[in-house]
């Protein structure tokens, strides 16, 4: 008590005679220090299962140790070679020697990297493993080998060796978007008729626009009239909102092959009836319009909930005073209702968007030869083809993508104006 | 069988993710599920007196395997792969090699690996069945058909004389040799010509022509639904998936053999499992002539071994509903005159550009 009395001179000092300044300072450190031991484990959690594989993903998608581990003798003949004509005696040698000396599955990893730069090195490398040892006893190795695989004459093969000779490399990246390295390490595009990235980003791109407008535009009435209706119809139309959200996922989507198919419901109702004839059924499963409805569907509950969450708070005074003061319905709407959504809208248009983009599921079973995105593809390359360095390469593309997003969003609108809820 | 029903697959993991932690000693095998899970568990963990076998489903791919060995974390012992799978894993180092004189020999002592129908690629490989891609109809479907029902692989590619959508899988094997053979190729040449850019050009030139009537599938079950409904007149499929429609429920499919397409399964072991000694007695008890006959018992796929056909062949009506099995067999009879056992040493160097070049051709 004696400190609030003593104002006048020097500074407050608490009853233990240090200064108040300095007392307060501890005691807030330490209850900031309580409060972020409770945060603690959230935050252990984020960089154990959030961080650190996304470090890991990005890390995978440049790692191009493999090869160089497996045949360090070949790289530095490499060097000395012209990448044209076919290697001197040298270069054999020492490929002769890696794949004879190594540890088997070291050699075994890199087939798989090399073939993925030309089709054909796992099985040329495999069978002169097995063949070398039996049949070369020393030097000259060249013609020898070329003997035992005809392959081994061919320039092509030793030409990519130039794409997988640092161990860091962009080739998955390039290989992404369907490009690769030459000899010279000079980015080249694919073959015609391997490049399929490209259309496949364009395409999960657009699905996800369409996607994310579709949803836009039916949700916005609905969350509306989520918003205005009295309590008791609200809660049951909030009901009708939820229930979906609630089905599984499979079931929905079965639902609607039951309804979409050629011989499904509409279809057939619509030939019972008259309006299209048996020949002429309208194709809406297994194509891209029904991958665009069933997702639309699926996703509409992440477009309504923050639209709705946000139009609740608008007082319904605004609208009546901006009509009180002369502004027709619509006008009033524009430039006094719309507004006021934009943070939910903002929101709903991310979320939508951000899930849709990577979806692959519901397009895989609906989609039919247009159900391939960008997911299928990582998912493919993370489980069967093992190429995981395209797939985190693939993951990297659609996460930069979505962080690009996220910035135009956060310059147009801005971040703090989103209300997720 | 390479992409298991989902629904049955995303059900079954969940439910086993929650409810099958295994004892310490128990061995657990990770499969395809559905009827194929069944057959080997009344087949091979059923009659094991050793202990005790769990199953796990998963949807295919080395993808988890390469997971658990990487981070020595080994959660299934024991898993179910596909021919390409077999080879890549054991050159990576994520199967254990196997010492191949445990394993039981046929009857008249032919060691397991010369009872096998194709040669044995790798040390780290048990034998399974063989399971094929072949085409299907409904019957039915082309009666008052001018050109009657379709019989050949040809017929499959014949949208004019056998009208009607044809469902396809979504990636290339099979696709290819079945498109060659549909366009003359015999089918000990297949390999030969595919070899050849021109052959591969020529493979995607026949898939061209039906590719305005494909509907594409990427789950086993899926054509089985598309034939039912009338969504496609003809579909592939995997042999098992048609076999137990028609052998279990009843189903009035018709299977065209001609032109099939022949699979490897092999179970495999994965490098540091803890269960070595109990997961080598499990898979010297599934590979043994007696179990690989049993497991025809429940399901249609064909044992890989020479000495397990014999089994069947000599104590029909096999099939447990009392009627015979062998003429559903993909690897004996009829079924072998015009068929193509996949080359897995050709996928495993081309699989990958195939496989672009095919969802490129999808995509346009």
């Amino acid at each position: 008590m004696a400190t609030l009395e003593n104002t006048a001179s020097g500074p407050l000092l608490t009853a233990d005679g240090t200064p108040l300044k300095v007392s307060l300072a501890r005691s807030l450190r330490r209850s900031k220090l309580r409060g972020a031991l409770l945060v603690l484990p959230a935050l252990l959690f984020l960089i154990i299962i959030f961080v650190v594989p996304i470090a890991q993903l990005l890390s995978r998608s440049v790692d191009d140790t493999l090869v160089n581990r497996a045949l360090p003798r070949t790289f530095v003949a490499f060097e000395s070679w012209d990448r044209q004509s076919l290697p001197a005696e040298a270069m054999f040698e020492a490929i002769f020697l890696d794949i004879t000396t190594g540890e088997k599955y070291t050699i075994g990893k890199a087939t798989t990297r090399m073939n993925y730069e030309k089709p054909g090195w796992r099985s040329l490398i495999k069978k002169s493993g097995r063949k070398f040892k039996k049949k070369i006893k020393g030097p000259p190795y060249r013609d020898a080998m070329i003997k035992i695989d005809k392959r081994w004459g061919d320039v092509t093969f030793w030409q990519t060796l130039g794409a997988m000779k640092d161990p860091q490399t962009l080739g998955y990246f390039l290989n992404a978007v369907d490009r690769q390295y030459d000899a010279n390490k000079h980015v080249i595009m694919k073959e015609k008729e391997r490049r399929v990235y490209v259309m496949l980003w364009w395409r999960t791109f657009l699905l996800s626009l369409i996607v994310t407008v579709g949803c836009l535009a039916m949700a916005y009435p609905v969350a509306h009239l989520l918003a205005t209706l009295p309590l008791r119809y609200s809660n049951l139309l909030m009901i009708c909102v939820l229930m979906p959200f609630w089905t599984s996922l499979l079931v929905r989507i079965v639902a609607w092959m039951v309804m979409l198919q050629n011989n499904g419901v509409i279809n057939s109702t619509l030939v019972w009836s008259g309006i299209l004839d048996d020949e002429n059924r309208l194709p809406m499963m297994y194509n891209f319009t029904g991958t665009v409805i069933v997702m639309i569907q699926i996703l509409l509950p992440f477009m309504i909930l923050p639209i709705y969450s946000v139009m609740k708070t608008i007082p319904p005074s605004y609208m009546r005073a901006a009509q009180n003061l002369g502004a027709p319905p619509s006008l009033a709407f524009l430039k006094v209702y719309f507004p006021q959504t934009l943070p939910g809208v903002g929101a709903g248009v991310i979320l939508v968007f951000i899930v849709a983009i990577g979806y692959y599921i519901t397009p895989e079973l609906v989609g039919g030869k247009d159900g391939q995105l960008i997911g299928n593809m990582i998912a493919y390359h993370m489980q069967k083809s093992l190429n995981w360095g395209l797939a985190a390469a693939m993951g990297t593309l659609l996460l930069a993508a979505i962080l690009l997003l996220y910035w135009v969003y956060d310059r147009i609108v801005g971040i703090d104006n989103m209300r997720m809820n | 069988m390479r992409k298991s029903l989902l629904l049955s697959t995303v059900v079954s993991t969940m439910v086993g993710a929650a409810l099958a932690l295994p004892a310490a000693a128990d061995v657990t095998v990770a499969s395809w599920g559905g009827a194929y899970t069944m057959s080997q568990q009344k087949a091979y963990a059923d009659t094991w007196k050793g202990g005790k076998a769990n199953f796990v489903n998963y949807n295919g791919g080395l993808g988890e395997v390469r997971t658990q060995v990487e981070a020595g974390n080994i959660q299934w012992d024991i898993v179910d792969v596909l021919p390409h799978e077999a080879r890549v894993g054991c050159d990576e180092g994520l199967f254990e090699e196997l010492p191949r004189d445990a394993f039981t020999p046929a009857a008249d002592g032919t060691s397991m690996d010369d009872d096998t129908m194709v040669s044995v690629p790798n040390n780290c490989v048990v034998p399974q069945i063989f399971w094929s891609y072949v085409p299907f109809y409904q019957a039915g479907t082309f009666d008052g058909n001018a050109a009657g029902n379709p019989k050949t692989i040809g017929d499959f590619f014949n949208v004019k004389k056998f009208p009607g959508k044809r469902g396809i899988h979504t990636w290339a094997n099979a696709l290819i040799e079945m498109a060659l053979m549909a366009d003359g190729v015999a089918a000990a040449d297949v390999y030969k010509v595919m070899d050849t850019e021109a052959g591969i050009d020529r493979a995607f030139a026949k898939l061209d022509t039906i590719k305005d009537h494909a509907v594409f599938w990427s789950s086993g079950s899926k054509p089985l639904e598309l034939v039912s409904s009338g969504e496609v007149s003809m579909a592939l499929a995997y042999n098992g998936r048609i076999g137990a429609a028609v052998l279990s429920e009843g189903a009035k499919f018709v299977t065209n053999w001609d032109g099939q397409v022949l699979e490897e399964e092999w179970l495999v072991m994965l490098k540091g499992t803890k269960n070595k000694k109990e997961a080598l007695e499990f898979m010297v008890h599934a590979s043994a002539p007696a179990q690989q006959a049993g497991q025809a018992k429940w399901i249609n796929y064909g044992p890989m071994r020479k000495s397990a056909l014999a089994i069947i062949a000599a104590g029909e009506p096999w099939f447990n509903t009392g009627v015979n099995i062998m003429e559903h067999m993909p690897n004996a009879g009829e079924a072998m005159n015009n068929a193509v056992f996949a080359n897995p040493e050709w996928w495993a160097d081309n699989g990958d550009s195939i496989s672009e070049r095919f969802k490129a051709w999808m995509g346009q």
